[in-house]
């Protein structure tokens, strides 16, 4: 593990707790974007903290990127965090000039001219597409768009017409499973947000004369969330280090069933009140419901979790299963 | 402790933990050339003495116990990879697996020196084996409602009591038996003691309990003025709830939570072949996700254990999940084998035997060692809801 990650993680806590708050979350739902929090992210080198050094990054690991987005999901974050650390390094990586202002990130077939569901795609500088056969990277003017919004009401929208830019070699494969694994950050964060506040409130809301912390039902509720939220978090953390296939299907497909029980026992636990609009629970529980099936739907990494295994015999599936964690070669 | 401070360090395994692991391999191999391996539509632990005497002439009981009671001074993450090894592929290690897990770590945490030099050789051995006597007729999941005596006599302790659901009574040598040795007003965690009962003493009565699988592992304990030396007692008399709680961490994490069903698993994929419906896939990849979930989290306790610390909320939660993926395990497999109609006209008729078989013996898996929901309990409890 990187000796910055905790360095990277509270400077990053510390930007949240400066520049968001549920005012600057809602004004994103009219699709304003968080202007102060990317600028500090950017003052402070967050955003670059993927490019490698030598090409005027920090060089951090994934791991790093994972522990702030961690922070960023559990604040309820808004904004275009995942394709900003992640566009950036793909650029320096396959060479080309890096370029200033926001990157909507997407991956399609060779030859796209339509980009359905974009996140951020309306209010990006730059469209960065990851195909097949490598990257191509245009200016977000030369698009038509049409609005939409995800279930946070954060700009999900339709590009048309696009230009048909130069492509670059790039390792698709990987970009999508790093895509994969830092959209893992922000779900897990997201879900311990929301067991925290779940377990607070339910020491706060009184009902027939007591806590309902006090209610076994409520404990076992509980428990259960709690034991999604570590298995999730030890197998996300696990899958940040060995960046294998496998390890990383594990943990989108894991945080799949977590991202479920959290929106579903927390809501439950809060009663009417974590349905309104005015109390912050909604703002994760929203997010996890954009998020859950990002970079691959839940169930298209369960389907290539299990394709990494059928096939063993009864013998070499166990040998199989406990080297799925080693980083793979190259 | 609360949610925010609900966090487990990622292990880094030793090279001697994958060295550990080329050896167990090796070993496995060896048993199965050789035809060790218990019958393959059986799931659970099984018990073999043989097996046991060969695992014990490699130094593997004990791997973690100081070097001057036989142990090998070893890690508890080497431990834990050599009982993942041996799990996944069912090698029978009932016969030493309570003492190796359990009786021995508590006689090293509050045995006395003539307890430890006499019992823990003879278990690195593979000589010695103890069962659990915990449950009672009247005390289940209300474990400190046990009603088993022992009075102080001259030179010893004179024990009466029911035992029940203890594994390997019949075919064991000692139990460490928890019983009330005094009365204090107003606690009924206090006033409980850890006798060790030589299971052949006068007074001593064992009957089979057959289980609705069909095997006997289970059994009752009579005790009827069943007489025990002074130095029968573990630690402090009075102190056996603690000394219990401290078992716990051992009894609840390890990878047999998890793994006592996985031939299973192996033989649906080994049948199944590459060429599965996306459905299937779906269902396997969800399962797959939670062991490898499991297995993060195990190693993670191990890690913990090793650096001397107590992790029972971990270790509860690792058992709530691992016993349900065993059940759900179950589920998994006889979907997709209904799905892609593996087993009809007497097709692969080992996947079928062996899934009759733990879909049988699947209720037991969120009951024994304490049940999920009491479980669930300790898990309320350490993240600040009680």
């Amino acid at each position: 593990m990187s000796e910055n990650r905790a360095f990277f993680r509270e400077t990053v806590e510390r930007i949240l707790a400066d520049t968001l708050d549920q005012n600057a979350i809602e004004a994103t739902e009219r699709r304003a974007f968080p202007a102060a929090l990317y600028a500090a992210l950017a003052e402070n080198g967050v955003t670059q903290m993927l490019v490698p050094e030598d090409k005027g990054g920090i060089g951090a690991d994934i791991g790093d990127a994972v522990a702030i987005l961690r922070a960023m999901g559990a604040a309820a974050a808004p904004g275009p965090i995942v394709e900003t650390l992640l566009g950036y390094k793909l650029l320096a990586e396959a060479g080309i000039d890096p370029v200033e202002g926001l990157i909507a990130l997407a991956f399609a077939e060779d030859g796209a001219t339509t980009l359905h569901d974009l996140p951020w795609g309306g209010l990006a500088d730059h469209i960065l597409i990851v195909t097949p056969t490598g990257l191509r990277l245009s200016a977000a003017a030369d698009w038509t768009v049409t609005p939409s919004l995800d279930a946070a009401d954060e700009p999900r929208d339709t590009l048309t017409n696009g230009p048909t830019s130069p492509v670059t070699p790039c390792d698709t494969s990987a970009a999508l499973r790093t895509a994969a694994i830092l959209r893992a950050g922000q779900i897990l964060g997201a879900i311990e947000w929301t067991l925290a506040r779940s377990i607070d409130y339910a020491g706060e809301r009184k009902q027939f004369g007591r806590e309902i912390s006090k209610f076994q039902v409520i404990q076992q509720m509980l428990a259960e969330l709690a034991d999604h939220m570590l298995a999730s978090a030890v197998l996300t953390e696990a899958a940040a280090e060995s960046l294998t296939t496998p390890m990383i299907a594990a943990a989108r497909s894991r945080l799949g069933d977590a991202a479920d029980a959290a929106i579903t026992t927390a809501h439950q636990v809060h009663g009417a009140m974590g349905f309104s609009r005015e109390y912050a629970l909604n703002h994760r529980t929203r997010r996890l419901m954009a998020w859950r099936d990002d970079y691959d739907s839940v169930l298209a990494w369960r389907r290539a979790l299990a394709g990494a295994f059928v096939g063993c015999t009864r013998e070499g599936f166990w040998p199989a299963v406990s080297d799925a964690g080693l980083r793979a070669a190259g | 402790m609360s949610a925010t401070t609900l966090h487990l360090d990622l292990p880094e395994l030793p090279e001697a933990a994958e060295q550990l692991r080329r050896e167990v391999r090796a070993f496995v191999a060896e048993e199965r050339a050789a035809g060790h391996l218990p019958p393959p539509e059986k799931i659970g632990l099984g018990f073999d003495v043989a097996t046991t005497k060969r695992i014990a002439a490699k130094g593997w009981i004990g791997l973690t116990w100081p070097k001057q009671y036989g142990g090998g001074e070893r890690t508890a993450l080497e431990r834990y990879v050599m009982n993942e090894e041996l799990l996944a592929a069912a090698l029978p290690v009932g016969a030493h697996w309570v003492a190796d897990r359990q009786s021995g770590p508590v006689l090293l945490k509050f045995g006395s020196e003539t307890q430890k030099a006499f019992y823990l050789p003879k278990i690195v051995a593979g000589d010695c084996y103890f069962c659990i006597g915990m449950s009672e007729p009247e005390s289940g999941s209300d474990l400190a409602s046990l009603k088993a005596r022992a009075e102080k006599v001259e030179g010893g302790w004179r024990i009466n009591g029911r035992k029940i659901w203890t594994t390997n009574a019949h075919r064991v040598h000692y139990m460490i038996a928890l019983v009330r040795t005094s009365t204090v007003e107003g606690s009924r965690h206090a006033g409980l003691s850890q006798l060790i009962v030589d299971l052949t003493l006068p007074g001593v009565t064992i009957s089979p309990i057959i289980s609705m699988a069909g095997e006997h592992d289970f059994n009752e304990v009579l005790m009827e003025d069943v007489f025990v030396p002074d130095d029968a007692l573990i630690g402090q008399e009075g102190n056996g709830w603690n000394q219990v709680s401290a078992e716990l961490a051992y009894e609840r994490s390890g990878p047999e939570r998890w793994l006592s069903s996985f031939r299973l698993i192996s033989e649906l994929i080994d049948t199944l072949g590459p060429d599965a419906r996306p459905s299937s896939l779906e269902e396997l990849g969800r399962l797959l996700s939670h062991l490898l979930a499991l297995r993060q989290l195990s190693m993670s306790v191990a890690s913990m254990i090793q650096r001397g610390l107590s992790p029972n909320l971990e270790a509860a939660i690792v058992k709530d999940l691992g016993t349900k993926f065993e059940q759900e395990a179950v589920r998994v497999v006889r979907n997709i084998v209904s799905s892609e109609d593996l087993t009809a006209n007497g097709r692969n008729a080992r996947l079928r035997g062996l899934l009759a078989h733990a879909q049988v013996y699947a209720p037991a898996f969120t009951i024994r060692g304490g049940t999920n929901e009491i479980l669930r309990g300790i898990i309320a409890r350490g993240i600040g809801l009680r």
